[in-house]
């Protein structure tokens, strides 16, 4: 559903690669999570999933379509919440959402019951008409949350989600990832909440230095790695 | 005092991008190329216009002397200085004080508010003192010399020169201040803003009709008769500006005959001055800071109910639609990218019209005007195209459009919609905008002038049609090198060189295509001259449409 190739990326001068080769794949109905320290390369991969950087070297397949060669068709795939959410300040929450569903040309009626499915479950209702500046950090990023689920994408892709979110909202994004896998769609996502990594994904990644240094499910990892640890310690003992 | 000087240095690091610059110095030279270019270029583009603004001054002091009236030389250069830090300071104020968003930093700082403010204030400062120095240093030298004056002078002028910006850039700053606090709390702080905007074209637009006055009045176009006409005719109005601006009277009294009086005058200038700044430190403190500590200035939406909120998401649009409407908005309920892109086809109307309300034609100018539309509407429908076409190259809408989305850009990045709909969606934005100037125009003309159906219809078609390559061009231009790093929406448009091409290469397309279909139409017939027109309009513009449709899905991964 989800397929990396051999992608690199180097940026500016500098001779260090962001992203050094990685190749993954993330299967339908599979919840895949991305760790590494800061710096590590998460973020510059994820930006080349979604088509916010081009990769030096590689491809990217997003549910069997090269986002390199036939971008629109790629982007109509998968939809992305980044891990601060910039949005337009000057636009009203409902603005927002009707321009995603515009151009994911979602049908009336879904757009109306996912919005409100969504709005309910993020407790933004009441605030959906004002003006997307007046909002707090946590409420810009449910309103991106359900920006990105209007369209219910085969592949969604998250950098960081938890990070300002209540723990209400926080479970229930946990619940709509795995009822989004149920489905057969896939999600993928980076996060620093290791614990979180641990109990909800089906396969983990773990990068350092812009490559992968492990991947598979949390019994592979804890085998290869010969401990019964958390993923938190295998992680810290990976890494350093 | 230390704490002053290092904020001062940060805020104009951050406003003019020191230390980006040295940045990429070593870590990205093709931006520091650009940077570098741009640096050099600008200054060297403005030398001709600072050396014609001082043959003008020189030209203006040498008719003054000529009639014994050399002592309003001074004032009329404090006051068109004075004038000007106004209306640039409007932009400057907001942008520092209101559209910066440093102050949520700043705040929690063990900093006292009163030094963030004064810092704040002095980054104005800074440049406004470099505006003036090429402004006013000039005519208090042309002065000087003329007049033959001593150290006396060069001493008390330095004194008057450093209190020029100070003083209205503080009154300016605590009036703004007030008025803005006072609308924050009613969640209103866009709507001052753009209310401040209106103030600094209306500003823009008097300084028009004060010089349409007296070019008007003047009847001849020698400088000498200009001078007896403005002395002659406009005493009252110079007594009446020295009541509005008193301290252009301290000026005079201070500078035009050194004597012990003269020290006195400087320092009254110099206290009263002092008084201004500790004014607007003192509002700042108590009406900056606690509209800022107050929270809540942008206003909330009523609560949507599922039904309304149902309305709201049952009309789809088409995609191009969609950006069309997204382009709009952010356009038009940003106050600063409203100002830039918006004004210039309120502003230029005007003017013209209220020059030429003030032109005193006579019945018989009438009738000439009229006259020669009827043997010659080419020449006045070509005349008009211009004029259209202008509005188009002026307007930095589509050269700053995606430049404009900033940092929350990667949405429409991201989203899928084909690059012909995001063509059409931010053309179309930029096309409303220049209807707003034709639309204007027109009305003006009419009035003057009963243009015929075949010239409003030719004119506008025409016009929007020549416009088209403008406004792509200026997408292609942004689309390549997008400035989307900023916190403050004045750099998208005022720091963007994405403007200043378009600007430059829209100006010298439409004077190229004017006059070689003006003269193709005058010399051969007509039809050949609007022909030419349309089909060069026609060709750039399908040139850069392939151009932009090829490479945009490819441009939007390399931002």
């Amino acid at each position: 559903m989800l397929k990396l190739e051999q992608v690199s990326k180097t940026y500016g001068n500098k001779n260090e690669k962001a992203v050094d080769n990685i190749s993954l794949e993330v299967h339908p109905g599979e919840i895949f999570g991305f760790v590494g320290p800061n710096g590590a390369g998460k973020t510059t991969t994820i930006k080349m999933m979604v088509s916010l950087l081009k990769p030096d070297t590689g491809r990217i397949f997003i549910n069997g379509i090269d986002n390199q060669k036939n971008i629109l068709e790629a982007k109509k795939q998968f939809s992305y919440v980044p891990d601060n959410p910039e949005l337009f300040e000057k636009i009203k929450g409902i603005e927002y959402l009707k321009f995603l569903a515009d151009v994911y040309e979602v049908p009336l009626t879904e757009r109306q019951k996912q919005i409100e499915k969504y709005l309910d479950l993020f407790e933004i209702k009441d605030a959906i008409n004002d003006p997307i500046g007046s909002f707090s950090h946590g409420m810009k990023q449910k309103l991106a949350l359900v920006g990105a689920l209007i369209h219910n994408p085969e592949v969604f892709i998250l950098d960081e989600p938890m990070v300002g979110l209540d723990p209400k909202a926080s479970f229930e994004l946990k619940k709509i990832m795995r009822e989004h896998c149920d489905q057969g769609r896939s999600v993928f996502f980076s996060t620093h909440v290791l614990d979180v990594a641990e109990k909800l994904c089906d396969r983990i990644a773990i990068i350092k230095k812009g490559k992968i240094i492990e991947v598979g499910t949390m019994d592979e990892i804890r085998t290869k790695a010969g401990s019964h640890e958390s993923l938190e310690n295998i992680f810290l003992e990976l890494t350093e | 005092m230390r704490e002053i000087i290092n904020l001062t240095k940060l805020f104009l690091n951050d406003s003019l991008g020191f230390s980006l610059f040295f940045y990429n110095k070593t870590h990205n030279k093709k931006e520091f190329s650009k940077q570098l270019f741009t640096m050099i270029i600008v200054p060297v583009a403005l030398i001709p216009a600072f050396f014609m603004y001082i043959s003008f001054m020189t030209a203006l002091y040498t008719g003054l002397r000529l009639i014994n009236q050399a002592s309003v030389f001074l004032t009329i250069g404090y006051i068109f200085t004075s004038a000007l830090i106004i209306i640039f300071g409007i932009m400057y104020i907001l942008s520092e004080f209101y559209f910066s968003k440093n102050m949520e930093e700043l705040i929690p700082l063990p900093i006292a508010p009163r030094k963030i403010i004064i810092s704040k204030f002095a980054s104005i400062l800074v440049l406004e003192y470099v505006f003036t120095a090429l402004i006013f240093i000039p005519v208090l030298m042309i002065y000087g010399i003329g007049q033959g004056m001593g150290l006396g002078y060069v001493f008390l002028a330095f004194v008057v020169f450093l209190t020029l910006p100070l003083l209205p850039l503080a009154l300016e700053t605590a009036l703004i201040m007030t008025i803005m606090r006072s609308f924050s709390i009613k969640g209103r702080k866009d709507v001052v803003q753009i209310f401040f905007i209106i103030i600094g074209i209306s500003l823009i637009i008097g300084v028009q009709f004060w010089f349409g006055t007296q070019m008007g009045s003047s009847g001849e176009v020698d400088l000498q008769t200009l001078m007896n006409s403005l002395l002659d005719n406009n005493v009252k109005l110079l007594n009446m500006i020295g009541y509005f601006v008193p301290t252009s009277l301290l000026v005079a009294w201070g500078l035009n005959e050194i004597n012990m009086m003269s020290v006195f005058w400087v320092f009254c200038l110099a206290l009263i001055t002092a008084f201004s700044f500790g004014l607007m430190v003192f509002i700042g403190e108590w009406f900056f800071i606690t509209s800022l500590i107050t929270g809540k200035t942008s206003r909330k939406g009523k609560k949507l109910t599922r039904a309304e909120r149902q309305r709201s998401l049952g009309q789809k649009s088409h995609g191009a639609m969609a950006i069309f409407t997204m382009d709009m908005r952010l356009l038009l309920r940003t106050p600063i990218f409203l100002f830039n892109n918006v004004s210039v086809v309120i502003i230029v109307p005007l003017c013209i019209l209220i020059i030429l309300s003030f032109s005193h034609l006579t019945p018989q100018d009438f009738d000439a005007v009229k006259s020669f539309y009827d043997q010659m509407p080419m020449v006045v429908n070509f005349m008009l195209m211009g004029f259209f076409v202008f509005f188009g190259a002026t307007s930095a809408t589509t050269a700053t459009t995606f430049s404009r989305e900033g940092r929350a850009s990667w949405l429409t990045r991201i989203v899928p919609v084909s690059p012909r709909d995001q063509i059409i969606g931010r053309t179309a934005s930029a096309l409303v905008v220049q209807s707003l100037g034709i639309l204007f125009t027109l009305i003006g003309v009419y009035y003057y002038l009963q243009l015929t159906v075949m010239t409003i219809l030719l004119t506008v078609i025409l016009g929007v049609l020549g416009t088209v390559p403008i406004l792509l061009f200026g997408l292609l231009i942004d689309m390549n090198r997008p400035l989307l790093d900023w916190d403050n929406p004045q750099k998208a448009v005022k720091n963007n060189m994405n403007v200043i091409i378009t600007l430059f290469v829209g100006m010298s397309y439409v004077g190229l295509l004017i006059a070689i279909s003006g003269v193709l139409g005058y010399l051969v017939n007509q039809w050949l001259g609007y022909g030419f027109f349309t089909i060069i309009s026609l060709v750039l513009t399908i040139i850069f449409y392939k151009t932009i449709n090829k490479n945009m899905e490819e441009r939007l991964l390399a931002f």
